[in-house]
């Protein structure tokens, strides 16, 4: 039986997962039932498709951080479509299909141009927002059609919502492109070594390309989210979001430093966090305290990863060991 | 004798390998002392014990009669041991008395004293004639400049002892002659300088006496002026030829012409690049560091943007622009530094093994498991990799073990011709050798190999011809009967045969 470093570390997020939800349920047992549990789930759906979407940048070793702008323009856009009577199912492909294009501009500018994936996103995050602000001259888009909603916001199952079962999907998808194809090999290749990866014949540029309009994707779908749960879209929707994707990655176990990450990881990631966020308040803490408890969280599990490193290093320093 | 360094009975071994046996001889205070020997003969492992960078050894090292045992590079400098690095260790985005005085900067208080550094900076440079302006900026400075600047480090850090490694590698002739006549000004001050180098030429100009290393053992310290160039070469390659892999029978090698390369430039580089290589050859590339080997291969394979020249594989022409046009010609190649460049950390040997074609094991869309993990298990069986396992990750294994990963990454391509670039750099006699069986069962399928190497009993034992670089032109071709390690040392230094 082989255990890979990558399942220590989800099974760590778990088992910390599972006494959170166990610290709170003592203090409130408010916090366990049915309903808050479904708050949980799905208070992180938004950021958990904006956190998958960016786990694939960020195995390439680059990032994204445009991915809270895009959101928005996603959401006043197909906000606009769908209030002037595009069918919802269109607006939702035109959506992605928006998504999409903006990822693969940042894909363009950090192949084709060389720029610096921090940098050219940095750029880009403030382009797309200030799109979002242009298209709707500021104003949020209001009166979203019940039928666009249903698709997000709608009940399928007892009181679980649709855009959980999309974050499930997404995250399926996400998985087997990881795992089951080519295009998924090649981000860890390139995060892991790029240089040897274009030497192995790989075309490189194409497959972040490609990841980086796959980012969009993840943005397009949380924006459409977000805009069906509320039925409003603001074109300053999802400012600093970036960060809590990040976070949400890099609680579960993606390396900054490309190469590394899992979609599970990143999904136990967003849903504790969320499950803090649920947390304090069911506690009756102040919300100021959220953001310290974050922080704390993102800083800890960064450590978690140190630890492993180092031990993963006195374990090479050993001689080489046949099994 | 006034002695400034002994070495005694100094001995330094890595794992699996000894690269210094019990060597001794001493530098007399005040002269030039050349240190010679071929690639891994121990004159870095000597320099590094020197000057620090290993402070783990057996014997004894002494500067002006008293042992010492520096810990690190610093403590090394303190004790007024400096070295000028091969490859030059400055800050590009400093000033020139910066990067003179780092580390070191003269204060006023909390402040640098920008002031006096100038100033202290400007009598160094004096000293050494250099143009050079202190509060100049290092954008634009040559190679030969650098080069300068690290020795007026040196003069700073009131450096009895110099050591220069390889110093000339990436000068131009002109830069050569100034940092020639700063080695002999350093010698009137009374300065003793410790000078490695491959060129003959300076060492014949420039040093006192020489001391000739070969294989980690000393072969002996003679007077310059009583040694001849010629046999000052023999001494550097009389190894005892039975230890090593001779070749067995002669090769079929076929008169197809697999791969032609014609008048392949790359300004600055290198020049007039011309070679054929036959279907079941294996063609050798020798030269001293510096000759551009690598850069040849790497614009062949077109990892490198191409110049002007034409390139011909199978009877057609091939504009071979990256990497993927010559996965798809055919062409393969196993670069010169593993770790950056042949595998890729965290991944698996399967992943790796995989990585040049994913392609074929694509089924709807999907890579087919079994099947990468079957030409995996394929490869790692038929190169003996260890441990032989599809799922161990292969920055864990050994050198010699992630260099047959990497090999193997090649050859399930079925890519025909193989560009090997140092392939037994850094790994130890078995891996060499199984290596070398491994390169004889590839031609004797068919495949065609060119093996760049820095070890010249590898090029003589394996190839069937072998062209020489030197400086970035090919300046001779040598077929298997002819092949010595005197001449292709002789081609590499000199460029002529003798």
């Amino acid at each position: 039986m082989k255990v890979r470093l990558d399942t220590y570390r989800e099974l760590g997020i778990s088992i910390a997962l599972v006494v959170m939800i166990g610290v709170f349920a003592f203090i409130n047992p408010v916090y366990i039932r049915t309903n808050n549990l479904i708050d949980i789930v799905q208070q992180s759906t938004v950021n958990g498709m904006l956190a998958i979407g960016i786990t694939f940048t960020i195995i390439t070793g680059g990032i994204d951080l445009s991915v809270g702008s895009t959101f928005a323009v996603v959401i006043v856009s197909v906000g606009m479509l769908v209030t002037n009577g595009v069918p919802p199912l269109v607006g939702v492909a035109i959506g992605i299909i928006i998504g999409l294009t903006l990822g693969i501009v940042n894909g363009l500018l950090i192949t084709k141009m060389k720029l610096q994936p921090f940098i050219a996103t940095l750029g880009m995050m403030s382009v797309y927002r200030g799109v979002a602000y242009v298209m709707t001259g500021g104003w949020p888009v209001v009166r979203i059609p019940r039928e666009f909603r249903d698709l997000t916001d709608g009940r399928v199952i007892g009181e679980i919502p649709v855009s959980v079962f999309s974050l499930i999907a997404f995250a399926i998808i996400a998985h087997v492109l990881l795992n089951r194809t080519r295009f998924g090999a090649y981000l860890y290749a390139i995060g892991g070594n790029e240089q040897a990866t274009r030497l192995s014949g790989v075309n490189v540029d194409r497959t972040k390309v490609f990841a980086y309009g796959f980012c969009g994707i993840g943005a397009a779908l949380a924006g459409m989210v977000l805009l069906g749960r509320l039925g409003s879209g603001e074109p300053t929707a999802g400012i600093t979001y970036e960060l809590l994707a990040i976070a949400a990655a890099a609680v579960g176990g993606t390396s900054l430093a490309g190469g590394k990450g899992t979609i599970t990881g990143t999904l136990l990631g967003a849903l504790l966090l969320s499950a803090l966020r649920v947390g304090l308040i069911v506690a009756g803490m102040d919300s100021f305290w959220q953001f310290i408890a974050t922080g704390l969280v993102i800083v800890v599990a960064a450590y978690f990863e140190v630890i492993q490193q180092r031990l993963r290093f006195q374990r090479n320093k050993k001689p080489v060991v046949t099994p | 004798m006034d002695f400034a360094i002994e070495f005694q009975h100094v001995t330094k071994t890595f794992p699996g390998v000894v690269a210094l046996d019990d060597v001794s001889f001493a530098v007399r205070r005040g002269e030039v002392h050349a240190l010679v020997g071929e690639n891994g003969a121990g004159k870095s492992t000597l320099l590094n014990i020197l000057h620090g960078g290993y402070s783990e050894y057996a014997g004894t090292v002494k500067l002006n009669g008293t042992p010492v045992q520096f810990r690190n590079p610093h403590d090394a400098i303190h004790a007024g041991v400096s070295k000028v690095h091969q490859e030059i260790s400055l800050v590009p985005n400093l000033t020139v008395a910066q990067n003179i005085f780092l580390g070191y900067e003269p204060r006023m208080g909390p402040l640098v004293d920008f002031h006096k550094m100038n100033r202290d900076a400007e009598n160094i440079l004096k000293r050494l004639r250099s143009p050079l302006r202190p509060d100049g900026l290092m954008v634009g400075v040559s190679a030969g400049e650098m080069q300068m600047i690290s020795v007026a480090k040196a003069l700073f850090h009131d450096a009895q002892v110099i050591s220069l490694d390889e110093p000339t590698s990436s000068l131009s002739s002109a830069e050569t002659d100034a940092l020639m006549s700063i080695v002999r000004e350093l010698k009137e001050h009374g300065i003793t300088i410790f000078y490695v180098s491959h060129r003959l030429d300076e060492v014949f100009d420039l040093s006192d006496r020489v001391t000739i290393l070969r294989d980690g053992k000393l072969v002996g310290s003679y007077e310059t002026s009583e040694i001849s160039r010629a046999e000052l070469i023999r001494k550097m390659v009389g190894r005892d030829v039975s230890t090593f892999a001779t070749r067995k029978q002669p090769r079929r090698v076929q008169p197809e012409v697999v791969l032609e390369v014609e008048d392949l430039s790359s300004p600055g580089l290198f020049e007039d690049i011309r070679f054929s290589l036959h279907k079941g050859e294996i063609l050798g590339f020798a030269g001293l560091v510096g000759a551009k080997r690598t850069d040849v291969m790497r614009a062949v394979f077109g990892a490198d943007p191409v110049v002007s020249g034409k390139v011909t594989v199978h009877g057609k022409v091939a504009r071979i622009t990256s990497p993927m046009d010559a996965l798809e010609r055919g062409i393969g190649l196993v670069p010169e530094n593993r770790k950056t460049e042949g595998f890729v950390r965290y991944l698996t040997n399967e992943a790796n093994i995989s990585l040049t074609c994913l392609r074929r094991f694509q089924r709807l869309g999907f890579v087919d498991r079994s099947l990468r993990r079957s030409n995996a298990d394929t490869y790692i069986q038929r190169l003996n990799v260890n441990p032989p396992r599809s799922d161990f990750p292969t920055e864990n294994m050994s050198g010699g073990n992630q260099q047959k990963v990497v090999v193997a990454k090649w050859l399930s391509t079925q890519a025909d011709i193989l560009i090997l670039d140092e392939p037994t750099k850094g790994i130890d006699v078995g891996a060499k050798a199984e290596m070398y069986a491994l390169l004889e069962d590839l031609v004797a399928a068919g495949k065609s190999i060119i093996l760049v190497s820095s070890e010249l009993p590898e090029l003589i034992g394996l190839c069937d011809r072998a062209v020489v670089m030197k400086e970035g032109r090919i300046v001779a071709e040598v077929s298997a009967d002819e092949m010595s390690e005197e001449l292709l040392l002789n081609y590499a230094m000199e460029g002529v045969a003798s």
